[in-house]
């Protein structure tokens, strides 16, 4: 009898001090959590604790400024990595099958949101999340309706939104025409087997005739042809253009090299080209648009908004960068006012 | 759960694959690279087929039917041309690459409007409510279970023999009065049949026909042929063709699980490289200690 006395007595306390501990470990988080209000004004933790699944499809630059965005946007809303947020970041490689398992993942997981970074992770996440009621945010999808995930009137075709990176094509011509009024032929490289590039020569096909140009495109299948593509169109235009074209981007050197040796200017399509030794860009901020997809994304996940409600987005504005090094090197005069307005300006080329 | 489930899905869709890479690998001992077009072809085939209104069930066979006339083609360039057998798979599949472009219109065609084999109205409303977790599963298995056992029947024919024969031993096939060369083409259609109708129900079950889909396509068949084989061995009365699936779902698993301990998708390629050699240098070893006895 003793001995259970002994024993409960034992329990009592134990289980006292263990509460204790836990009021002091409540007091202690909530001392925190003022001090962390105090040093952040601006920003207020949301309430709850959220889980989002980030499928990107590949390695890339662009991609990787997209997801860095996302996650800032989703910081200015209140939803903080570490905090209340909790990320599970996943990169396909380029590879369906896998873009599939890892939506597959995140549906089963139960994530809060989805995020597909390229049209076929958006597609992946999609479809994965058909069954569910888990939403899905996707960026750098340039179009949207052409991937199914939307309709003609930009509204979700499920429970599906989030922000096209479409390029500013007009913008684009604009300051082309800007920068070479002599102009008369602008080449585009561009791979077959990206939907994405297919789309934007079909808009450079309808607009280049406003700017009174006309269009010269081939078309390549790996990276391997980038050079006789490029060979052969040189022989054609007055300048090239890039797209966001994954295989064209990563062979610009080889394009840039052989543009140079005939002193024919080569235009790109986001300030990482025009960093290396494109002549100018009218492009968009890839953090800005993941920026504003991380808003979307805080939007559903506070309910103030369901994905299937709301509209695709994209980015109207385009900043204009410029390498005036390369300018001098063609021996292009460019004019104060086109100066003035460029986002950035750079004096050199990286290598 | 689901995820076991998501595993299992994709394991046995790949596992068609696989059963078409066995029959090229193990029975023929070709080396054959067009599955990384043929897998494509059959997505495409699918995609354009449902894009147009065909019955998604209908896709199966013509998608069967495609990918047998690549696999034809590279036989015929194989036999008949005399190419060697890893480049006649080459030619086969840097051709198909434009051709399942073609077929297809465009690079990505999304099919998620459209009813296809999982999601039709004719099985929502014969599959009750409880089991529509498990539709997508079932359909999956009642295709592959068809497509294993037509298989191991066909086996067991003559045609069947011969096939094995002209792997094996391609003189008994000449000195049987049969042409080796024809052997090996139906071997080549059926497998690449096999792989293009696991493309078809790939295609459907993403809901999505992407040209990237094919790459690694040979890839991941060897290495499903090969775990499964080589694992199964251990095993006693276990047939190659299940043992074939059992290794496609174990790939399917090990890159699942792989993921969900935060290993990077740009890593796993060179871990899959790296697996492949080891599981190929001990199953090797054995071959080398056969033939010294012999």
């Amino acid at each position: 009898m003793k001995k259970k006395m002994v024993s409960m007595l034992l329990c009592t306390g134990m289980v006292l001090s263990m509460l204790a501990g836990c009021s002091q470990a409540a007091k202690l988080s909530t001392v925190m959590a003022a001090g962390k209000e105090t040093s952040s004004s601006t920003e207020e933790l949301a309430e709850g604790n959220y889980k989002i699944g980030i499928a990107q499809f590949a390695q890339h630059g662009s991609l990787d400024n997209c997801r860095e965005g996302f996650l800032q946007g989703l910081e200015e809303e209140g939803f903080v990595e570490g905090e209340n947020l909790e990320i599970d970041y996943q990169n396909s490689d380029a590879d369906m099958g896998t873009a599939g398992t890892i939506a597959q993942g995140f549906a089963a997981k139960g994530v809060d949101l989805m995020c597909g970074i390229a049209t076929p992770a958006a597609q992946a996440c999609y479809n994965a999340a058909l069954k569910t009621e888990i939403p899905t945010i996707y960026t750098a999808v340039t179009d949207p309706v052409a991937a199914e995930l939307a309709t003609e009137d930009q509204m979700p075709t499920g429970n599906a939104t989030g922000t096209s990176d479409k390029l500013p094509v007009e913008a684009q011509l604009k300051m082309i025409r800007e920068l070479l009024p002599e102009a008369k032929t602008i080449g585009i490289i561009y791979t077959t087997s990206e939907v994405n590039s297919e789309s934007t020569i079909k808009e450079y096909e309808a607009l280049v005739g406003e700017y009174g140009f006309a269009l010269e495109t081939v078309g390549i299948a790996t990276i391997a042809d980038v050079p006789s593509a490029a060979d052969t169109i040189l022989e054609k235009v007055d300048c090239l253009n890039n797209l966001t074209d994954n295989t064209v981007v990563s062979a610009l050197p080889t394009i840039l090299d052989k543009a140079n040796k005939k002193g024919i200017p080569v235009f790109g399509s986001e300030v990482e080209q025009v960093k290396i030794g494109c002549l100018a860009s009218e492009g968009i901020d890839y953090i800005a648009l993941g920026k504003q997809t991380g808003k979307m994304a805080a939007q559903v996940l506070k309910g103030e908004m369901k994905a299937e409600e709301m509209p695709f987005e994209s980015i109207t504005e385009s900043n204009l960068y410029l390498n005036t090094k390369v300018a001098e090197n063609l021996g292009i005069s460019v004019s104060d006012e086109v100066k003035d307005r460029a986002a950035e300006t750079f004096t050199e080329i990286e290598e | 759960m689901s995820i076991i489930i998501g595993v299992l899905e994709q394991g046995m869709i790949y596992a068609m694959m696989a059963l078409g890479i066995y029959i090229t690998y193990k029975i023929l001992d070709f080396p054959d690279l067009t599955v990384d077009g043929s897998f494509p072809l059959g997505a495409a085939v699918t995609a354009a087929l449902m894009v147009k209104g065909m019955n998604p069930y209908l896709t199966l066979p013509i998608s069967f039917a495609a990918g047998a006339a690549a696999g034809i083609l590279t036989g015929i360039i194989h036999v008949k041309f005399k190419v060697r057998d890893l480049l006649s798979g080459i030619i086969m599949m840097t051709a198909l690459y434009t051709i399942n472009l073609k077929i297809a219109g465009k690079a990505n065609v999304p099919l998620f409007s459209l009813e296809n084999i999982f999601d039709n109205k004719v099985l929502d409303s014969i599959v009750p409510e409880a089991a529509a977790p498990y539709q997508t599963l079932v359909m999956i298995l009642i295709i592959l279970l068809i497509v294993k056992l037509l298989l191991d029947g066909f086996l067991r024919t003559r045609s069947g023999f011969l096939l094995r024969a002209a792997g094996d031993n391609p003189v008994l096939v000449t000195s049987l009065a049969k042409d080796s060369g024809k052997v090996k083409i139906l071997g080549l259609a059926i497998a690449n049949g096999l792989v293009a109708l696991s493309g078809c129900v790939f295609a459907q079950w993403q809901r999505v026909f992407d040209i990237s889909v094919g790459t690694g396509t040979m890839v991941i068949g060897l290495a499903s042929v090969i775990i499964g084989v080589n694992l199964c061995r251990f095993l006693p009365r276990v047939k190659d063709t299940f043992a074939v699936l059992i290794g496609s779902v174990i790939y399917r698993a090990c890159v699942a699980a792989a993921l969900q301990l935060g290993l990077q998708a740009n890593d796993m390629k060179l871990i899959t490289a790296a697996l492949f050699f080891i599981i190929l240098c001990i199953s090797m070893d054995r071959k080398k200690k056969v033939k010294a006895h012999a």
